[in-house]
C-alpha cells in the first residue's frame, strides 16, 4: 500500500498541533488554555504579490499598482481596509510583517510591462 | 469615493495617493459608539476578550476598530447597519478552538465562524447580525494529508485553493482541483460548506466532499464517515460511514466549527477541450436549457455548465460608464452591440469534453450538431483563441486560479450582492425567471448582470446586482431589489440555494416552518447557548 503525502506547510508538524485531543461527551474536559504553536514564516512580497495582488492589479481587474511609487502606508491602508472593488485582506492571510515587506517592495518595484490595464 | 476617482489617485503615483491616505485616515464605520455584542456589556465584552487573549495570545485577537476593520469589508448591501463584528479572535489549533468555546459559552459571546472570509457575493466574513465577534480560522493553514493513489485531500478551513493548486505542482501528482470563480484566495473548505460550485466534473463540491472533523459548541469533537472508526483506513474514501448521515448538517449551518474537511480530486485527463456556444438573442434562454440537459442528465457533458449572460460577462472586463451613461437598465439592444464587438452573444455557453481524444471525436459531433439546431454558433479555441472571455472559462473548466470574475464589482462602484434562485432545467421556466429578475431589476434601475450554472438537473440562476456602495440611496435600492426577488421569485416556487447575510432569515422562512423548527431543535440541543454563528440561514 502506497504511503500518503503527509505534508508539513505554513506550520509546523508539531505533535502539539498535529494530534487533535478527542474529548467525550464530557465536553469541555481540560482543553489546554495555551497551545505551543510555531508562528508561521513570513513569505517574501514577490510571493504574495503573485499569488493574491496581481491576480487583479496589472491584469485588467484592478489598477496597475507597479512602478507608480505608491507610498508604503498608502499599500498598507488599501490592503487591510479593502477600498470600492477590492476586498480586505486580514492579518491572518497576510501579516504585520509580510504586509511591511509587501508594501516597501511595491513603492520600489518597477512597472511590469507584461502586465496590462490601467 | 468612487472607483474612477480612486483609480485617478494611483495614476497620480505617490501624490494622489498621500493625499487620499490622509482623508482615510479617520474612516472607520466603527467610529463612535462601540460596536458590541448583543447582550454583552462593555466591562463584560471586555473581560471575555481578556480570556480569548490568553487563549491565542494578544495580537490574534482584534477588539479596537482600526483593527476589526478588514473583518467588516462587504460587498452586499447593509443599509441599516446589520452586519458590524464586534472583534474577531484567529485561534492556531483544535485546542484553542475548544477553549474559546469554553469562554464564549461563559460570556453567551456570540462567534460567527469564517474560514478565508472571502464570500464575496454574499457578506465577506461579515456577520448575520451586528455585535458577533469573528471565530477566524484562517490561521489553521494545514494541508493534512493528500493520497497520492487514491486521489484525494484532507486539509483545513485556511487552505486555499492557490495552496492546494501549489502543492499539487509542486509535487507533480496528476490530478486537478476545481475552483469557484475566486479561487485563490478562498477555502475548499468553506466553500464546500456553503455548497458552492466549480466548473470542472468536480464542480459539485459538496458531492465530492468525503469525511469532516468538526467541534460542537461544548467541545467535543466528531469525525464523521469512516474517521471515527480506531485507525480508520477510508476516512476519505467512503462518505456514508454507519448509521446516519452526519455531515449534511454541518454545511450551511451553526451545527458546529468544521476543522477538517476531505475531498476527492480529480484525474487530471488525457484530453480536454473547451467550447463556447454563442447565442444572438435574450430569449435563446429557454432553447439553450433544453439542448444542454440531456447531456447533463447522461453526462456527455461532465461539467457543471455556465451559461454566461453578456452583461455579467462585459461587466468583468469594462464598466458600465463605457456602454450606457443614465441611470435606468442597460437596454438589451446596447448590451448585444457592445458584446458584439468583443465576439460575445447574448448567452455564451461554455462546456469541456474531457477523456481521450478518441472519446472527444465520438462525443464533439453529437452535442455540436443539438447546439447548431438551437441556434447557437459552436465555437473552440480554433475560432476564439486569445479573447479573454474564452480564455478565461477554458482556465476555470481546467481548474486553474483566476480572479477576473472579481472586476464585475467595478461595473458600478463596488457594491455586489448575489441572488441565487433554483429552478429545473427546463427552458420555460428559465425564460420565466429571466423574464421576472429583468423586471424586478428595471423597476429599481438595475441592470441584469447574471449566469446560469447548469447541474444535472437544475440550475442556479445567479443573478448579481451590482451597484455603488459608495451611494447611500443606490445601496439602499440594491438592498430592496434583493429582498423584492427573494420574495417574488419565493411564491413562483424558485426559492434560492444559498443567500447573503442580509438575507438569511427571509429565505429561511420561504422553506417552511417545520423545517425551521426541527433546525432550531437541532441547535438547541447541539448549542443551547446559541454562540455558534447565529442567524446562520436563518437558524437562532
Amino acid at each position: 500500500m502506497a504511503q500518503p503525502v503527509v505534508v508539513g506547510r505554513l506550520l509546523a508538524l508539531s505533535a502539539a498541533v498535529v494530534a487533535p485531543t478527542v474529548f467525550g461527551a464530557a465536553g469541555l474536559a481540560a482543553a489546554p488554555s495555551r497551545t505551543p504553536v510555531q508562528a508561521a514564516p513570513a513569505r517574501p512580497p514577490e510571493k504574495i504579490y503573485r499569488s493574491t495582488c496581481g491576480y487583479c492589479h496589472g491584469a485588467h481587474v484592478g489598477p496597475i499598482i507597479r512602478g507608480r511609487s505608491l507610498p508604503p502606508e498608502f499599500v498598507s491602508q488599501m490592503v487591510r481596509t479593502g477600498p470600492n472593488a477590492m476586498p480586505a485582506f486580514r492579518p491572518t492571510e497576510i501579516s504585520d510583517a509580510e504586509l511591511t515587506s509587501l508594501a516597501q517592495w511595491i513603492n520600489k518595484s518597477k512597472a511590469d510591462p507584461k502586465e496590462f490595464g490601467n | 469615493m468612487s472607483e474612477v476617482s480612486r483609480r485617478d489617485i494611483i495614476r497620480g503615483g505617490a501624490l494622489g495617493a498621500a493625499a487620499f491616505a490622509a482623508t482615510q485616515a479617520v474612516a472607520s464605520p466603527l467610529d463612535g459608539t462601540r460596536i458590541l455584542p448583543a447582550h454583552l456589556d462593555a466591562g463584560r465584552f471586555a473581560a471575555a476578550v481578556k480570556e480569548l487573549r490568553a487563549i491565542v495570545g494578544n495580537e490574534w485577537v482584534f477588539a479596537d476598530p482600526a483593527s476589526t476593520l478588514p473583518y467588516n469589508k462587504s460587498f452586499t448591501p447593509d443599509p441599516r447597519g446589520e452586519h458590524i463584528p464586534s472583534g474577531a479572535v484567529a485561534p492556531a489549533s483544535v485546542e484553542q478552538i475548544q477553549a474559546i468555546l469554553k469562554v464564549a459559552n461563559t460570556y453567551k459571546l456570540p462567534l460567527w465562524t469564517v474560514s478565508t472570509g472571502k464570500n464575496m457575493g454574499y457578506g465577506c466574513a461579515t456577520p448575520a447580525s451586528t455585535g458577533q465577534m469573528i471565530l477566524d480560522l484562517k490561521r489553521m493553514n494545514r494541508i493534512i494529508e493528500i493520497d497520492a493513489e487514491l486521489g484525494t485531500a484532507l486539509v483545513e478551513p485556511g487552505v486555499t485553493y492557490q495552496d492546494l493548486h501549489d502543492y499539487i505542482a509542486e509535487h507533480n501528482l496528476p490530478y486537478w482541483i476545481d475552483v469557484p470563480t475566486v479561487g485563490p484566495i478562498v477555502s475548499p473548505l468553506g466553500n464546500t460548506l456553503e455548497r458552492g460550485v466549480g466548473y470542472t466534473p468536480y464542480g459539485d463540491h459538496f458531492f465530492m466532499q468525503c469525511g469532516m472533523e468538526v467541534v460542537l459548541a461544548d467541545g467535543t469533537i466528531v469525525r464523521t464517515g469512516m474517521g471515527s472508526t480506531k485507525n480508520p483506513s477510508a476516512w476519505q474514501a467512503f462518505k456514508w460511514g454507519y448509521g446516519p448521515y452526519i455531515d449534511g448538517i454541518f454545511t450551511q449551518s451553526n451545527f458546529g466549527v468544521v476543522t477538517k474537511l476531505g475531498f476527492w480530486l480529480m484525474p487530471k485527463p488525457p484530453a480536454f477541450k473547451p467550447f463556447m456556444v454563442r447565442h444572438s438573442e435574450m430569449a435563446d434562454v429557454s432553447k439553450i436549457v433544453d439542448a444542454m440537459r440531456p447531456f447533463r442528465m447522461n453526462n456527455l457533458i461532465p461539467n457543471v455548465v455556465l451559461m454566461m449572460g453578456a452583461a455579467y460577462q462585459l461587466a468583468m472586463f469594462h464598466r458600465r460608464a463605457e456602454i450606457w451613461d443614465k441611470p435606468e437598465s442597460v437596454p438589451d439592444d446596447v448590451i448585444r452591440d457592445f458584446a458584439k464587438k468583443k465576439g460575445l452573444g447574448m448567452w455564451n455557453t461554455y462546456f469541456a469534453l474531457y477523456g481521450t481524444d478518441e472519446i472527444i471525436a465520438a462525443v464533439e459531433p453529437i452535442v455540436r450538431s443539438a447546439f447548431v439546431a438551437s441556434g447557437g454558433e459552436v465555437l473552440t479555441e480554433k475560432e476564439m483563441h486569445g479573447n479573454p472571455w474564452f480564455e478565461h472559462h477554458k482556465n476555470l473548466m481546467s481548474g486553474q486560479l483566476t480572479l477576473e470574475e472579481k472586476g464585475i464589482m467595478r461595473w458600478r462602484g463596488g457594491g455586489m450582492v448575489c441572488f441565487a434562485p433554483v429552478a429545473p432545467a427546463k427552458g420555460i421556466e428559465t425564460s420565466q425567471q429571466t423574464a421576472l429578475a429583468k423586471q424586478i431589476l428595471g423597476k429599481y434601475g438595475l441592470d441584469y448582470n447574471v449566469a446560469y450554472a447548469i447541474g444535472g438537473r437544475e440550475l442556479h440562476h445567479l443573478i448579481f446586482v451590482l451597484y455603488d456602495k459608495s451611494d447611500a440611496a443606490e445601496e439602499k435600492k440594491a438592498d430592496d431589489c434583493m429582498r423584492e426577488m427573494v420574495v417574488t421569485f419565493g411564491e413562483r416556487g424558485w426559492a434560492s440555494y444559498r443567500t447573503g447575510v442580509n438575507t438569511m432569515d427571509l429565505v429561511a422562512k420561504q422553506y417552511g416552518q417545520a423545517n425551521r423548527d426541527l433546525n432550531a431543535r437541532l441547535k438547541q440541543a447541539l448549542d443551547p447557548n446559541h454562540i455558534l454563528s447565529p442567524g446562520k440561514q436563518g437558524i437562532a
